[in-house]
């Protein structure tokens, strides 16, 4: 190894880590017990101020006792003679976890803003199969972690390739692409609108609750602001409301995606990709390109205007029932250009879309069927029985109605495409933010078709790939070309020698 | 890429999914699913029956008389769709994948090349086990949508298919697999 670190004996995490546990604790503290705080503080006037403080001096020191307890009995080691590295950990139930090197899939050094103050990281071993052991050391300076992460992965290497040298050259390893504050700023006006959306209503909802609980005055009187809102012209005041949400979800959007991917860094070194990223903490993650499973390509209209994409890279999951998100690596905002560049990181080529496989129209029909021609009936029986509104609201409401929900129909229809290479498989899917999935074949790990009796006369059915990353799948297509394919893809999966991870 | 016309008619000649003859599983699996779905109609039935011995009133006569027709519709309409439902299930090994077909309303595939196998494990279920059936499962890293499972096999021949597939996924532990004393696991919700 290129530095001298001597790993065979136990021991601690570095000293400040006594720090990043006390404000662990006290964190979890404080939310386990916040409605009590919350109390106090309401009614601070009325309570013994001795007591209180008091109260709070004995519950600090003691938790100040629990983080060096906890940071006294965390050891870490790696045992040479089996192979495995060990952390021993626990103040009153003792845990010993232990892992064998060669199972080491993915090493990471991540820094969350208590850790950044103090200056210490944080080594996250993750490990392959269905084994859900995982291990983290919480407190460990920079120049430690990057030596021992170069240990455990180097060792988990070394099996697969025998030849130490190359892993050696590794050292520097090149920046690749770094993705500036523009581009997250594009991405940050152009998606996630939903979400942002849902995570303000939350927001507020949680927000307007608790100040009407606490306070028997309101702090914003609603009947001013309706009675301001009444004053102006409706259109105006629509607009308003309107807008001012409009504006909150697109600067919330924004705020998220900067803080989010801060400084987006990908470097390549010989074995594997490392991405950087975060503003107030940052996040430091390994991608095995062996273990890329599926890619998800996302752009909307306004991205591709702004030449923008979302990349997102499914890796092999370790923990099968649940993907994870570690599992999930996005890359936001890359140009056309990046685009390319990181899927021939990936792939050593670019994906290609030749053979165009195409749904049945009645994939059409029956989507319109459930989602537009049933919702309108159901509403008319409804105002048919017990008026809601009056006939006249109903017609506006129904063609706003058919115009959105037609528009979205018709365009996930038309996007709707499978497209198949001798190497790759590409699903094209979305009404308005387009995805496209890629899957190489010789990574699918099942084949499941399926047909029902009414799709048998029109030669109708379905296909779905199932990869260790996530599925593929393409309904309603010709059902005799479905079966052409599976049985291209079983030959391509069963005489490939590639090794799917 | 450029010889993608010529990959276009190896298509055709490549072994077809569709056409291999699939076998059905063993006749007294049917028991077993008869078994399963006649536990659900008794307890239904002995729910009702309580309620009759304890609370006649609830229901006029005629109204327990049609429940009892339902009951008894419901039954042979169970008993004819699980029939149906049996003659559709079907599996077969080729040399490099296993498949799986089943379903009445929708007709469904599954296949899984021996190459991706994980793991396989063999089943016993309680009635299973007293007609000498097993169900065989080969796990892949694909999550449990993927994972396969073939029910009503001969116990004999289940242990065959799991020798067979365990020594597909890892040829040099074929002897440890073939012993006999290989512990079985067990299941008891079949």
């Amino acid at each position: 190894m290129s530095k001298f670190a001597d790993f065979s004996q136990p021991q601690r995490q570095s000293l400040p880590g006594i720090v990043v546990m006390f404000a662990n604790t006290l964190q979890k503290s404080v939310r386990a017990f916040w409605p009590i705080l919350l109390i106090w503080i309401v009614k601070i006037e009325t309570l013994n101020k001795f007591f209180v403080f008091g109260g709070i001096t004995v519950a600090i020191l003691i938790i100040a006792l629990i983080s060096y307890l906890q940071y006294y009995f965390f050891t870490f080691h790696i045992d040479d003679e089996s192979n495995e590295f060990v952390i021993q950990k626990g103040v009153l139930n003792k845990t010993r976890i232990t892992i064998q090197l060669h199972k080491i899939q993915q090493v990471s050094i991540n820094q969350s803003l208590i850790q950044r103050l103090v200056g210490v990281h944080k080594l996250e071993i993750d490990t392959a199969g269905s084994d859900k052991k995982e291990a983290s050391i919480s407190a460990i300076s920079h120049d430690l972690a990057t030596i021992l992460k170069e240990r455990l992965i180097n060792h988990s290497q070394l099996d697969k390739s025998e030849i130490a040298e190359t892993i050696l050259e590794e050292n520097t390893p090149t920046s690749f692409i770094k993705i500036g504050l523009l581009s997250l700023i594009k991405i940050g006006f152009t998606s996630n609108y939903v979400k942002s959306f849902a995570l303000l209503f939350l927001f507020f909802t949680t927000i307007m609750e608790n100040l009407q609980q606490f306070s028997q005055n309101e702090v914003i009187n609603e009947d001013k602001v309706t009675s301001y809102l009444d004053k102006l012209p409706m259109l105006t005041s629509i607009a308003i409301v309107l807008g001012s949400i409009v504006g909150l979800v697109l600067v919330v959007n924004l705020v998220r995606t900067v803080i989010k991917y801060f400084d987006f860094t990908i470097q390549k070194s010989k074995q594997a990709i490392i991405l950087t990223y975060g503003l107030i903490s940052t996040k430091n993650t390994l991608l095995n390109p062996n273990k890329v499973q599926k890619i998800k390509i996302t752009q909307n209209y306004f991205q591709k205007k702004f030449d923008v994409t979302t990349i997102e890279v499914h890796q092999a999951s370790s923990d099968v029932e649940k993907v994870k998100e570690k599992d999930k690596i996005e890359v936001p905002g890359c140009t056309a250009n990046e685009r390319d560049a990181i899927l021939n990181l990936l792939y050593k080529k670019l994906p290609t879309r030749e053979k165009l496989y195409l749904p049945n129209w009645r994939k059409l029909a029956l989507n319109s069927f459930f989602l537009l021609v049933l919702p309108l009936l159901i509403s008319l029986i409804l105002v048919f029985n017990i008026k809601i509104i009056t006939w006249k609201e109903w017609i506006l409401y129904a063609c706003v109605f058919s115009l959105f929900s037609g528009l979205l129909l018709w365009f996930s229809f038309k996007n709707y495409k499978l497209f198949v290479s001798n190497d790759f498989i590409i699903k094209q899917n979305g009404a308005w933010d387009i995805e496209n999935n890629i899957v190489e074949p010789y990574k699918i790990q099942a084949i499941t078709t399926q047909q029902f009796f009414w799709q048998k006369g029109t030669n109708i059915g379905s296909i779905t790939l199932s990869t260790a990353g996530g599925t593929i799948s393409f309904s309603t297509g010709n059902y005799t070309e479905i079966k052409n394919l599976v049985n291209l893809w079983l030959f391509q999966v069963e005489t490939s020698e590639e090794n799917w991870m | 890429m450029t010889n993608f016309t010529n990959e276009a008619i190896e298509i055709n000649e490549l072994p077809k999914f569709e056409e291999v003859q699939l076998r059905g599983l063993h006749s007294n699996y049917l028991k077993v699913m008869l078994f399963n779905f006649s536990l659900l109609i008794i307890l239904v039935l002995g729910g009702f029956a309580t309620v009759f011995v304890l609370k006649k009133d609830i229901f006029s006569i005629n109204v327990w008389g049609s429940i009892f027709v339902a009951l008894i519709l419901l039954l042979g309409l169970i008993v004819f769709f699980t029939k149906k439902s049996f003659k559709k299930i079907g599996y077969a090994f080729r040399s490099h994948d296993a498949i799986y077909k089943s379903g009445l309303i929708s007709e469904t595939t599954t296949i899984i090349p021996f190459n991706r196998v994980q793991h396989v494990a063999l089943h016993q279920g309680f009635i299973s086990r007293k007609l000498g059936l097993a169900s065989v499962e080969l796990f892949t890293a694909g999550g449990s949508s993927s994972d396969l499972k073939i029910p009503g096999l001969l116990l004999e021949e289940a242990q065959k298919i799991k020798n067979l597939v365990s020594q597909k996924i890892n040829p040099t532990a074929e002897r440890i697999e073939s012993e006999p004393t290989a512990p079985l696991n067990t299941d008891s919700n079949e």
